[in-house]
């Protein structure tokens, strides 16, 4: 029998919850055969079985958070498999006989384990005190063993359960009617609310977020882009971009922008060790591009950005945003920016504060691009305008500074000549 | 109720002075109730005046005396005339023994603040109960009460025990002479803890018990070390035999006896011991004025907390269904104390431990092999003889093994059950193991003392995994 605990399929990553199994107890499978996919911080894994046998126990539903190194299901090898298995898989399947099977096996120990709670006498004792029915609480200790975080976690989850009994002198007269109580826990929530555990990709997103505004003094600039000659300079690009079977979008143009003016304000690609006190300033440029799916935010990076020509990149984006949505990003492809661009432009807006993407040093946010009633030479006139908002960490960059990164920017993209130049 | 009678008020009334309510009251005590204990004998109960308490003392001043026998081989010369027992003077000591208890008892009461009275108490209503002293008559009302009556020995109709031939568990500790001859009817753990006592002392035992083998509630398996012992002392063992009439005469026990195999015989001996069983005292409580509910056997359900029906009585130990056992009495009355005082407590653990003090003793807690299988397991067991464990030969106590049962899949414990010397002392550590659902391994890999009987449970933990030191593993 071989246990299969979660490895670490992420670096670092330390638990994992299991988003659904895709075979059931008894299952015969083979080396390599998917079986379970667990969703690690930002990753989607499918999970193989390490030999080829049947899959005796799954020791977690779909939904469980799961820490890495707990076995989550095991398996009997081939060779092994006892001999009454073998035969009741040869007998008359329509008549399946109670208590050979792996099914009435475990119901039979559900039974039993009603008795028992996987759980010391102190949490036991913790469970009443938080009114919570040990039975339902899953454990994530040693082989299900509930643990205090579990109860902890159970009642985060079920607010049904705070049911405020007045346990002091009214024990005497209170007669326990579970139904009456179950209606009174009922009314205790009267409000419509919905409680959805904090979980997966949005615990991530949600601690990232915490941490980065809790360490970076953030301070945002915001500028506005004239975007005609880009517009055009891409327009002509058109026909040959579609040859190459390319699908071209402003989106590589900042890139490229970005990058130039990067190298050029060294502390905006960079960023603090808050340990040793330390500034780390990056001699490489990968840019993360803060992208919308249906799990929440992701952060697909460009690796080498600086290295990529503008189809290259554009190919390369367009590519990570349909894995990204598909969830098929691996580690690889969501670590290790060293800046990130939040492209709200498609969906609206005027200028945002965007939250720094820790550790790095800033980010760009990019606007709806749109005809606006601008002036120039004194004159009011029509022009493809689209804002921008930088947040940059307040520790690392000064304003002027920050502006001046924006002034670049600005200049390369208004004029894409310059950009063209300044390409390597 | 007498008009304008006086009530004397209390928050609880507990109704008996045993190890169920007498911790029930201690513990009441320090969470700064008012509590009136009402006790009709001697606080401490059946356990310290009657039961345990004293047995014990009996029964390790029988394995002392028997022992003597064994010094010669370690050098110690007796002198040549033949030792006597003094059972009269024994008894002066275990009421010493008792005392010392009881007394203790007492103080701690006191010092809770725990009002004792002693008297007969009958519930009048569902918060009001009398109390009845040597004609005193008083009236307490209370907001909760907790029942913990307990239990005594149950007797057939056709035996009538009159405390001198045909004694009952009680009346056998009282004894002031060795019997020469013993017949004890039932083959339970009280019948064979007293009879290898008895047996130890030089008295001729025999046991007759309705089932197919002595200790029929224990796993075969571990009793039979003990059979095997009894045949050593030299006790007459029947079983699947039913006694059909008892009768004195010139001052012998006549005990006709039936069996399949053998038919009728009569057995004849200068005593007679019913250890068949205990029944719950419930009755003369006026529980119905209570409105407490009594089961088909006497018994009162309960739940977790220890309510009963009526939700403000509670009712602890042996008068509730399930083994009866002063550790499950005192477990339960701290937990309806503390459940009277608005904690969340409850009793719920399966893992209440026994303990049989036969010769060698067996203590055990969880499940046994047998039922882990019927319960759809898949087990591995490991054990562990005594004669292979050094302190277990040093100090020639070397009969009995450990035995640990755990589930296949996750080594998670099970059981662990015991034959051997001091296993009554031993079992402790199981519990713990159990409590904390512990896998065999932590058994196996912490330390244990050496040289220490405890070490059969390391040993047998790592037999299971394949790798005791002490013995071969298979």
């Amino acid at each position: 029998m071989i246990e299969f605990k979660l490895p670490d399929v992420g670096e670092g990553m330390h638990e994992g919850e299991i988003i659904q199994w895709l075979i059931k107890e008894g299952d015969a499978v083979t080396q390599d055969q998917p079986i379970v996919e667990v969703q690690t911080d930002k990753v989607n894994a499918e999970l193989t079985a390490p030999i080829t046998g049947v899959v005796k126990k799954i020791l977690f539903s779909a939904g469980d958070t799961v820490e890495v190194g707990t076995t989550i299901f095991t398996i009997q090898e081939e060779n092994e498999m006892s001999l009454p298995e073998a035969v009741s898989d040869e007998g008359d399947n329509s008549l399946e006989e109670p208590g050979d099977g792996i099914g009435t096996d475990r119901m039979s120990k559900r039974q039993l384990e009603a008795g028992r709670v996987l759980a010391t006498p102190f949490v036991r004792q913790m469970a009443r005190e938080m009114k919570v029915d040990i039975q339902q609480v899953s454990g994530t200790g040693p082989a299900g063993r509930i643990i205090e975080s579990d109860l902890k976690q159970f009642v985060e989850t079920n607010s049904v359960l705070q049911e405020h009994h007045n346990h002091g002198n009214d024990t005497l007269l209170r007669k326990r009617d579970p139904i009456k109580d179950a209606n009174q826990a009922k009314n205790a929530v009267a409000e419509p609310e919905e409680r959805i555990l904090l979980k997966g990709i949005r615990k991530k997103i949600a601690e990232h977020m915490v941490k980065s505004v809790s360490t970076i003094p953030h301070v945002t600039h915001v500028d506005e882009l004239e975007m005609n000659a880009l517009k055009e300079f891409k327009d002509q690009l058109k026909a040959y971009s579609e040859d190459k079977e390319i699908k071209l979008t402003f989106l590589p143009f900042f890139v490229k922008a970005i990058v130039i003016a990067l190298k050029e304000f060294r502390t905006l690609n960079a960023s603090i060790d808050e340990k040793t006190k330390e500034i780390i300033l990056k001699h490489y440029y990968h840019i993360g591009i803060a992208t919308n799916t249906n799990e929440g935010l992701m952060v697909p990076v460009i690796k080498h950005a600086d290295q990529k020509t503008i189809f290259e990149l554009a190919d390369e984006i367009r590519q990570l945003a349909t894995d990204a949505r598909e969830g098929k990003l691996s580690l690889e492809q969501i670590t290790g920016s060293t800046f990130t661009i939040s492209n709200v432009g498609p969906i609206g807006g005027i200028h945002a504060t965007p939250i720094i993407n820790y550790p790095e040093a800033a980010i760009l946010a990019l606007h709806k691009m749109e005809p606006r009633m601008v002036v120039r030479d004194l004159e009011g006139v029509i022009r493809l305008m689209m804002n921008m908002s930088l947040s940059f960490d307040h520790r690392l960059i000064d304003g002027v500074i920050a502006v001046q990164f924006t002034n670049r920017i600005k200049e390369l993209l208004e004029n894409p000549i310059r950009l063209v130049v300044e390409m390597r | 109720m007498v008009v304008g009678e006086v009530a004397v008020e209390t928050d609880v009334l507990i109704i008996g002075g045993g190890p169920g309510g007498y911790a029930a009251a201690i513990r009441l005590g320090q969470l700064g109730k008012t509590v009136v204990l009402v006790e009709k004998d001697k606080l401490g109960g059946v356990c310290l005046n009657r039961g345990c308490i004293p047995s014990k003392a009996l029964i390790h001043t029988a394995d002392q005396f028997h022992k003597l026998t064994d010094l010669g081989k370690m050098g110690i010369k007796l002198p040549e005339e033949s030792i006597t027992m003094d059972l009269n003077a024994w008894q002066g000591w275990k009421g010493g023994v008792i005392s010392q208890l009881t007394q203790g008892i007492a103080h701690l009461c006191k010092e809770n603040g725990v009002t004792v009275v002693q008297g007969q108490a009958t519930f009048l209503s569902d918060d009001r109960v009398s109390v009845e002293t040597e004609g005193d008559f008083e009236t307490y009302k209370f907001e909760h009460a907790i029942i913990a009556t307990g239990s005594r020995p149950f007797i057939p109709s056709f035996i009538e025990v009159d405390g001198e031939y045909i004694l009952d568990s009680t009346a056998s500790l009282q004894l002031q002479e060795v019997p020469a001859s013993l017949s004890i009817i039932g083959g339970g753990y009280i019948g064979i803890e007293l009879g290898m006592a008895f047996a130890k002392l030089g008295t001729k035992v025999t046991i007759i018990e309705m089932a197919d083998r002595i200790l029929p509630q224990v796993a075969q398996h571990l009793v039979k070390e003990v059979i095997h012992n009894a045949q050593k002392l030299g006790m007459n063992i029947k079983t699947s035999a039913r006694v059909e009439k008892a009768s004195v005469v010139d001052g012998q026990v006549y005990l006709h006896i039936h069996s399949e195999k053998l038919g009728t015989e009569m057995i004849v001996s200068e005593k007679s011991l019913v250890t068949i069983g205990r029944i719950p005292n419930t009755e003369e409580l006026g529980l119905n004025r209570a409105g407490v509910n009594v089961g088909g056997k006497g018994h009162i359900t309960v739940d977790m907390e220890c309510r009963t029906n009526v939700p403000h009585i509670f009712a602890i130990g042996d008068i509730t269904p399930g083994p009866a056992l002063a550790h499950r009495a005192s477990k339960q009355g701290v937990v309806a104390a503390e459940v009277i005082c608005g904690m969340p407590s409850a009793n719920d653990s399966p893992y209440v431990p026994y303990v049989i003090f036969s010769e060698p003793q067996i203590a055990g807690v969880g499940i046994t092999r047998e039922e882990a299988e019927r319960q759809g397991y898949s087990v591995k067991t490991g054990k562990f003889p005594f004669s292979a464990n050094g302190r277990a030969l040093a100090t020639n106590e070397m009969k009995g093994f450990a035995e640990v049962i755990v589930d296949e899949d996750s080594h998670i414990l099970l059981g662990m059950h015991m034959v051997g010397p001091d296993a009554s002392n031993l079992i402790g550590e199981g519990v713990l193991a159990l409590e904390l659902a512990a896998r065999v391994e932590d058994i196996a890999l912490s330390i244990h003392p050496h040289p220490t009987l405890s070490e059969v449970w390391m040993e047998a933990a790592e037999a299971t995994l394949g790798h005791a030191i002490h013995i071969i593993n298979n």
